[in-house]
């Protein structure tokens, strides 16, 4: 019995860590323009946030920043609120990190 | 040998840091006194601004003597050329405001944004205005506030670039960082990497890895930059550098085998095995955008994502309608391998002349009408007798940065391998000379010593 317990209980463990791998393997890739409405970066510079407005549906997303060039350029204002960017993001929970995020430019 | 390289190497690293290290000497009058522009570096720097205005930063052309079909007694460069990477110039697109788009938008746009002056002393002005609208502290300030550099229109409806002349930029300044010449050099084409695809991270670049920066190899003097021969960077400031210079011989290597291929191939044609960014636009069809506004259709790879195509350069360029890139031969005496990224474009060209025609981004901006630009650069340009007509342009870019660590630098077999990165075949070698270029014979001992030490 005991034997048959602790077999279920691996195999318990097991689906629950399965189950978050394809939790984190089904994290969405999702893109957007929008129009930053708030930059905040954290204390330590390592990360920031922003917030966007679909410039499609207007809704308000936030996403975390943390490549250095990107906050690079939160940091000297190349990139300040009221630019309008493209971003791919992961959306994982509530988070959504960026992937890649640039300001709209034509050529 | 390479010890010594190496000695080389950091030598050129230490010289870049340390002079990053002190502070301006200019610093404590600048906190005193405050900034007033070029006339207030030129108390201590006289002649500094006129000197800047004969440069190609500033005139955005030069005189240029290595292309086919071109006046050589006139000036070509961003100012007047029109191609298919960016079909306009900083003529037809003088930075100004477009038409409203359908959800009643504007914004501004023009080329001449990237130019260090105020617009109201636009690209190729002189004088003593000139002079005091130069920019000096976007290229030698580490604290510039980008937000005050900006497009904006005046009470009386002139459009001016406003600058960061704040007392704290101006009061930390020096050489210029990677940082600073990537202002304008990461989005030229169009947006970040579309145009030269190389990026100047830490990661990417065994130079700046080892804290090697644009100056570092660009050693400019008095305001002029030196420039290589990329088959579409024509104006210079008549400075010509290679990879082979103070901080490289041209036979660098400890191991013979290398030496012996630099005669017939570039240095970049090995270490920048890589490149990336946009490969195809058509000027003729923009796409719609979510903010209402068009853009050009555009096919773009990541850095690091597009193989280069490798062929004979003498450094002379071949310039028709159709066709811009390098000219040259195995036979010529003259020619190396190089790397080079194929860009195809898709404009108009004029079917009175047969020449390709430029457009004014403003109309199809907000409307994405394509041919109301080509009317409106026409119409600037003073042409009247012209028919439109779609039609590709192939174009050449040199592949001259992010140089890849060595242990990925193209080995013996990366090229002497039967399906090799070099088309042996179109570079001119016969059958019977392919048979040989492509037998183990010539690596074979050599790659079984290195894998045996590797393992
Ligand atoms: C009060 C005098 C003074 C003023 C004002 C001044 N400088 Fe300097 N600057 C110096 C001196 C002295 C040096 C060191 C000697 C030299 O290189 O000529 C120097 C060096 C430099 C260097 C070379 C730095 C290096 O690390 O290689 C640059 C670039 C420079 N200045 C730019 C400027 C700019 C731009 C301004 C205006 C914002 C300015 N300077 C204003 C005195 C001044
Ligand atoms: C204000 C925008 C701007 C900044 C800042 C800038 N560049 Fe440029 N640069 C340009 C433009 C535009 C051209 C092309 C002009 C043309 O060909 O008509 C150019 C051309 C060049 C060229 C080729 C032509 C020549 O003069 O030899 C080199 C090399 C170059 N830049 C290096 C640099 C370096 C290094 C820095 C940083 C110190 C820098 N640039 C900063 C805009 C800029
Ligand atoms: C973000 C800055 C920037 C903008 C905006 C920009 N350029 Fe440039 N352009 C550059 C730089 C930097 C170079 C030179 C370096 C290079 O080619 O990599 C250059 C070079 C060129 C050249 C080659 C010049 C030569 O000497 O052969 C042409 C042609 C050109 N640009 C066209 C345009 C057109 C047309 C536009 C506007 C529709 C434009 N550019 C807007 C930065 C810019
Ligand atoms: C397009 C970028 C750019 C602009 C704009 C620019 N400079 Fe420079 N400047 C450089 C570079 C690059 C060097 C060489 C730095 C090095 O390698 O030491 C330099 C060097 C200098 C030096 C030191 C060496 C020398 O030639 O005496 C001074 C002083 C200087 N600049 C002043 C100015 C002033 C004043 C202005 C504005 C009128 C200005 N610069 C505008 C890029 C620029
Ligand atoms: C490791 C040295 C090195 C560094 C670092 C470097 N360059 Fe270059 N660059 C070169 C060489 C060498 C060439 C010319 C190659 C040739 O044509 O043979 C060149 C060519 C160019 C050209 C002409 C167009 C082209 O792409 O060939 C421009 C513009 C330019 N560099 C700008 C920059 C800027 C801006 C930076 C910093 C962001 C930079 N370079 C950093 C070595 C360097
Ligand atoms: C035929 C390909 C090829 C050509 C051409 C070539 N290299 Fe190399 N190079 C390599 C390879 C592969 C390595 C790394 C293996 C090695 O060091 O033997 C290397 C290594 C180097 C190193 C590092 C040496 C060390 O000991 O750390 C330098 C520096 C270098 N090359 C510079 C150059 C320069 C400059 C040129 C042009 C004059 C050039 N190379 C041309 C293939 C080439
Ligand atoms: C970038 C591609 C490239 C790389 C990497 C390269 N080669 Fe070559 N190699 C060539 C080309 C092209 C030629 C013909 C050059 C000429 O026309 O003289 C050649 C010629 C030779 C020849 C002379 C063949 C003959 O009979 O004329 C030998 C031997 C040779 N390579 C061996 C090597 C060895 C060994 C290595 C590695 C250490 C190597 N190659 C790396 C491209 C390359």
């Amino acid at each position: 019995m005991k034997k048959i317990l602790s077999i279920v209980m691996v195999m318990a463990v097991m689906l629950i860590s399965s189950l978050t791998v394809v939790k984190t393997a089904s994290a969405e890739e999702l893109k957007m323009t929008g129009t930053i409405t708030k930059i905040e970066l954290a204390a330590d510079g390592k990360s920031a946030t922003a917030v966007l407005k679909d410039s499609k549906t207007e809704a308000s997303v936030t996403i975390t920043i943390t490549d250095d060039l990107t906050l690079d350029k939160f940091k000297d204002k190349r990139i300040v609120e009221g630019d309008e960017i493209r971003t791919k993001y992961e959306k994982s929970g509530d988070t959504n990190t960026s992937k890649m995020f640039k300001k709209t430019a034509g050529c | 040998m390479s010890g010594r390289i190496v000695a080389i190497v950091l030598g050129c690293a230490m010289l870049a840091t340390t002079v990053q290290a002190k502070d301006h000497p200019g610093k404590e009058q600048i906190l005193k006194d405050g900034y007033q522009g070029p006339k207030t570096c030129e108390t201590c720097h006289p002649g500094k601004a006129r000197e800047f205005l004969g440069t190609v930063h500033w005139k955005h052309a030069s005189k240029v003597d290595h292309v086919d079909n071109i006046n050589p007694n006139e000036e070509y460069g961003m100012k007047n050329r029109i191609y298919t990477m960016c079909n306009g110039n900083d003529i037809v697109n003088n930075l100004k405001e477009v038409p409203p788009n359908a959800l009643g938008k504007t914004k501004f746009t023009g080329c001449n944004t990237c130019h260090p002056g105020d617009h109201t002393s636009d690209v190729g002005s002189t004088g003593s205005e000139a002079e005091q609208s130069i920019d000096c502290l976007i290229c030698h300030s580490f604290k510039y506030d980008f937000s005050k550099r900006k497009a904006v229109k005046t009470k009386d409806g002139k459009i001016v670039m406003t600058q960061d002349r704040s007392t704290e930029a101006a009061a930390n300044i020096g050489k210029p960082t990677i940082k600073n010449c990537m202002v304008c050099h990461e989005a030229a084409g169009g947006g970040a990497m579309i145009k030269r695809g190389f990026s100047m991270a830490k990661e990417a670049e065994v130079h700046v890895s080892k804290g090697i920066i644009c100056v570092d190899c660009h050693q400019v003097k008095n305001h002029k930059f030196p420039t290589g021969r990329d088959p579409n960077n024509w104006a210079h400031d008549g400075i010509y550098m290679t990879c082979v210079g103070e901080c490289h011989s041209a036979k660098p290597h400890g191991d013979a085998a290398y030496n012996k291929h630099t005669d017939k191939i570039a240095c970049q044609t090995c270490h920048i095995p890589k490149t990336g960014g946009a490969f195809s636009k058509d000027f003729t069809k923009w796409e719609k955008q979510a903010n209402g506004f068009y853009e050009p259709s555009t096919l773009k790879r990541e850095v690091n994502e597009t193989t280069p195509v490798y062929s004979w350069y003498n450094l002379t360029v071949s310039n028709t309608p159709q066709f811009i890139g390098p000219k040259g031969s195995r036979t010529d005496g003259k020619s190396k391998i190089y790397p080079f990224k194929i860009f195809q474009g898709k404009a108009y060209f004029n079917k009175k002349d047969g020449q390709l025609m430029s457009m004014d981004f403003a109309p199809p901006i907000a409307t994405g009408d394509t041919l109301a630009g080509v009317a409106s650069a026409a119409k600037i340009l003073g042409i009247k007798d012209y028919e439109p007509v779609p039609g590709w342009q192939t174009i050449y870019f040199g592949s001259n940065h992010q140089v890849t660590p060595k242990n990925k630098a193209l080995n013996c077999a990366n090229c002497h391998a039967v399906n090799g990165v070099l088309n042996f075949k179109e570079l001119g070698y016969s059958i019977k000379e392919v048979e040989k270029l492509t037998n183990p014979e010539l690596y074979f001992e050599k790659l079984l010593k290195q894998q045996q030490e590797n393992e």
